[in-house]
């Protein structure tokens, strides 16, 4: 009948409607879903923001950013959600950070890892100061591996977790020169400054901008960077190996990646959108504000980049006595 | 003194008119946020961080502290009426509030915790405006020795909320310990007892725990009764809807105990305002003519603990500001926030942004007393709550714990962990094992051990690091006197007996 090949046809219409266009220029049309695995104030969390504003102040993507927590696990919480219920998701993608590559190596329950995920960018590679009390007797690195040497295991450095950049830089550096010192992890940056500037431990490892606040104070001093060249801010502090010790620079990276089963073009378009975002004034005025070293990467060159540290991790966690999962 | 000069300039900027908009803002939205249990101010200040990229920084943190001081105001009026603690800190103020509130006394109880948030507030913003600077040093003179033992002093508490069985007591704390004890190492990254379920890899979330064991477990323990009668006996008349000026004589050391350990604790970066609320009311029960009455429903019981909440919002504002230290998960996003705005965190913040600074002390006065108008007249609007018919509240009370606990972290297991804890609630009720000494186990467990373990850490080993430092050798002797105070009082009256 007439009125039933019309419905018929209304159903064919609505349903190839609901069929997802593959278009050649992806755009996105609906607010990006932008996760991290740290809470609210966290690290991951406070960049994800950084950029989400960055991104809005530079009108570069037709839609919003909006950032959600997916804490848990060390990352793995968030990590499984991406590879298990975002599969092929076009406008879903997370912030990571160094962790991601540590935690599944560590954590037989962090079953998912970086190579089941899509990279998309790197953005930022972190350097970090070496500091102490502005009181300590020690002026330069080489002063603190000879009293680490002289006394070991006496001195202190107060951290983040085992596996962590400060436990990495601490085991290259003990391996290297022989001497041996505690590592007494805090959980919050907070708490971990707190305890330095109380005298209580000797020597931690800060971000570049948080050092930079208590340098200015005449709190703390900073005795050597981890970097490989010397951040213009700190033109007069050496560098580690301008200290005089061999180890490779660890640097805590951060940048972003999409999960498993994302189409071709959708890759290029967040790739090309980022590619654009980081020549933008805000993002090079976050990057000084913050003393963020720009380490932009893209698609194979960030592949390559994950399985390589995720090989020199494994090895120096295994050197350090961590059970290796994987 | 220049801080007088300071000052007024400081209320020159927070009574512009927007600034005030803008304190409103923050206090209101706070107050609702703290009502509604699961969602904390931490999240709603990350919600709302990119709305305030576009506003002049001073107006933003006047608005976001006002969310943070706000949100313990709300906590406690769903911890009273219902039993479901809106805020962690809430959790001891279900103690004495809620039986106040089953004695047809839950006005009172609304009105007396807006009046011990009120002058708690005042004081710890006093405290901020006076004290920060050298408070601030002295906090930093507190490391792991001194944190555990201000949480052996915080456990010892357990002896004082026992009621008549100690060894249930003892029970509930070591269960909550345990609890506590329940995910990832942070100092070997091993996993403990996460019987392989990913969710559990970071613990159990404090929210789920107080929420099931109080309201869960109560709604359960209520069903076995009556059906469809009025839940709690509500007074008519408006003078029997608000505290009594005897009920203000009573808390008179209650706000003085609250104000003072809420905004010491808060000062300190590791101790949290849950701690600083058992504290708080451990002290007052210990110091009272009527201790047994605690529990019962006693103002005190809800002022001090409610004090001590509001006043913490002030002291972890003094590490933040002094020294760009976060002192709770609150001020951590302030302190991003501060970040993201270009402002500089550290030790030079207060001299680099002196309008910033005193006009946010400033605000904070102004954002108490408004809290204060906007929350004792609708005490005896929130007290009508209770009368509604059981149906209606029990199901209300589920779902809005249900719909709280998945707020948190968009986790479906956390609902299936609520409702293990609800069942853990009732049988702890049937059974009669008080659930204070749980959450104060639970609360205090995970902090304890990591204080313990860094101390023997600093110490290579060596325990007498807890008892060389002056700090934490007189907490852990008022903690010895707190454990052994009972047998003082049972060789008494073993004596009494003996020669009556």
């Amino acid at each position: 009948m007439k009125s039933r090949s019309c419905m018929l046809f209304i159903g064919l219409a609505l349903a190839a409607a609901a069929f997802p266009v593959h278009a050649q220029g992806f755009t996105p049309s609906k607010p990006i879903e932008f996760y991290t695995h740290t809470g609210p104030g966290g690290g991951g969390d406070v960049f994800a923001r950084a950029i989400s504003a960055a991104m809005d102040k530079e009108r570069l993507a037709p839609v919003r950013m909006q950032v959600i927590n997916k804490t848990g696990g060390g990352g793995a919480t968030a990590m499984a959600f991406l590879a298990n219920e975002k599969k092929g998701d076009t406008h879903t993608i997370a912030v990571y950070t160094g962790l991601w590559i540590t935690n599944p190596l560590m954590r037989a329950e962090a079953n998912v890892t970086l190579k089941d995920l899509t990279p998309l960018v790197g953005l930022v590679r972190e350097p970090a100061m070496l500091v102490v009390k502005s009181d300590a007797p020690y002026k330069t690195l080489k002063d603190f591996i000879d009293a680490a040497k002289k006394n070991p295991g006496q001195l202190k450095q107060s951290a983040g977790s085992i596996g962590a950049r400060d436990w990495v830089v601490r085991q290259l550096l003990m391996t290297n020169t022989g001497a041996n010192w505690a590592y007494i992890s805090f959980p919050g940056g907070g708490e971990r400054i707190a305890a330095l500037l109380g005298g209580h431990v000797n020597i931690m490892l800060v971000e570049p901008q948080e050092a930079g606040e208590h340098i200015r104070a005449g709190n703390m001093r900073v005795i050597a960077q981890v970097s490989d060249t010397r951040l213009a801010a700190f033109p007069n502090v050496p560098t580690i190996k301008e200290s005089g010790f061999d180890i490779p620079t660890v640097p805590q990276v951060r940048g972003v990646v999409g999960p498993p089963g994302m189409p071709a073009e959708v890759v290029a378009y967040y790739e090309g959108l980022f590619a654009r975002f980081v020549k933008t004034p805000s993002w090079k005025k976050y990057l000084d504000d913050n003393l963020f070293e720009d380490g932009f990467m893209r698609g194979p060159e960030l592949a390559r980049f994950f399985d390589q540290h995720t090989d020199v991790t494994r090895n120096i966690l295994k050197e350090g006595g961590v059970k290796v999962v994987r | 003194m220049e801080v007088i000069g300071y000052i007024s300039q400081g209320f020159g900027v927070a009574l512009t008119p927007l600034n005030l908009v803008w304190c409103f803002i923050g206090v209101f939205l706070g107050t609702v946020i703290g009502i509604l249990p699961g969602i904390g101010p931490a999240a709603t200040i990350a919600m709302l961080l990119p709305l305030t990229f576009r506003m002049d920084p001073t107006g933003a943190v006047i608005m976001l502290a006002g969310i943070y001081y706000g949100s313990k105001y709300g906590g406690s009026t769903t911890s009273i009426l219902l039993n479901v603690p809106g805020e962690s800190a809430s959790v001891v103020t279900c103690f004495d509030g809620y039986q106040m509130a089953k004695r047809g006394r839950g006005g009172p109880a609304l009105g007396i915790a807006a009046i011990a948030s009120f002058i708690a507030g005042t004081v710890g913003v006093l405290g901020l405006m006076l004290v920060a600077p050298p408070l601030a040093k002295f906090a930093l003179t507190f490391s792991s020795p001194e944190y555990f033992a201000l949480m052996c002093l915080g456990l010892g508490m357990v002896v004082l909320l026992a009621g008549e069985s100690m060894v249930k007591a003892l029970l509930a704390m070591l269960v909550g310990l345990w609890l506590a004890g329940m995910g990832t190492d942070l100092f070997t990254a091993t996993s403990r007892f996460t019987f392989g379920i990913a969710e559990l890899l970071d613990g159990i979330d404090f929210v789920v725990v107080a929420i099931g064991v109080f309201a869960l477990g109560e709604v359960l323990g209520n069903l076995e009764g009556r059906e469809g009668t009025q839940m709690l006996p509500v007074p008519k008349g408006l003078r029997n809807l608000m505290p009594t000026w005897q009920d203000m004589k009573d808390c008179r050391f209650a706000f003085v105990n609250g104000s003072l350990v809420g905004f010491i604790i808060g000062v300190l970066p590791g101790a949290g305002s849950t701690i600083a609320s058992f504290i708080s009311y451990g002290i007052e029960k210990a110091v009272s003519k009527h201790p047994e009455k605690f529990g019962t429903g006693v103002p005190e019981g809800v002022a001090a603990p409610e004090g001590a909440n509001n006043a913490e919002t002030g002291g972890a504002m003094v590490p933040l500001l002094t020294l760009g230290i976060p002192g709770s998960g609150t001020t951590a996003i302030l302190l991003a926030a501060f970040i993201l705005w270009g402002l500089r965190p550290g030790p030079l913040m207060i001299q680099d942004n002196p309008t910033l600074f005193w006009g946010l002390v400033a605000s904070m006065y102004i954002g108490n007393v408004m809290l204060l108008v906007l929350n004792l007249p609708l005490v005896p609007l929130f007290a009508q709550i209770l009368r509604l018919p059981a149906y209606v509240l029990y199901p209300a009370i589920f779902g809005l714990s249900i719909v709280g606990v998945f707020s948190v972290s968009s986790s479906l297991f956390d609902v299936w962990m609520l409702a293990v804890f609800g069942l853990l609630g009732y049988g702890m009720r049937r059974l009669d094992y008080p659930a204070a000494p749980l959450i104060l186990g639970f609360v205090l467990g995970d902090s304890m051990e990591r204080a313990l373990r860094q101390s023997l850490m600093m110490s290579q080993g060596d325990l007498s690091i807890l008892v060389s430092r002056p700090l934490s050798a007189t907490m852990l002797v008022l903690t010895a006197l707190i454990l052994i105070a009972p047998l003082f009082k049972w060789a008494n009256s073993w004596r009494v007996r003996a020669i009556g």
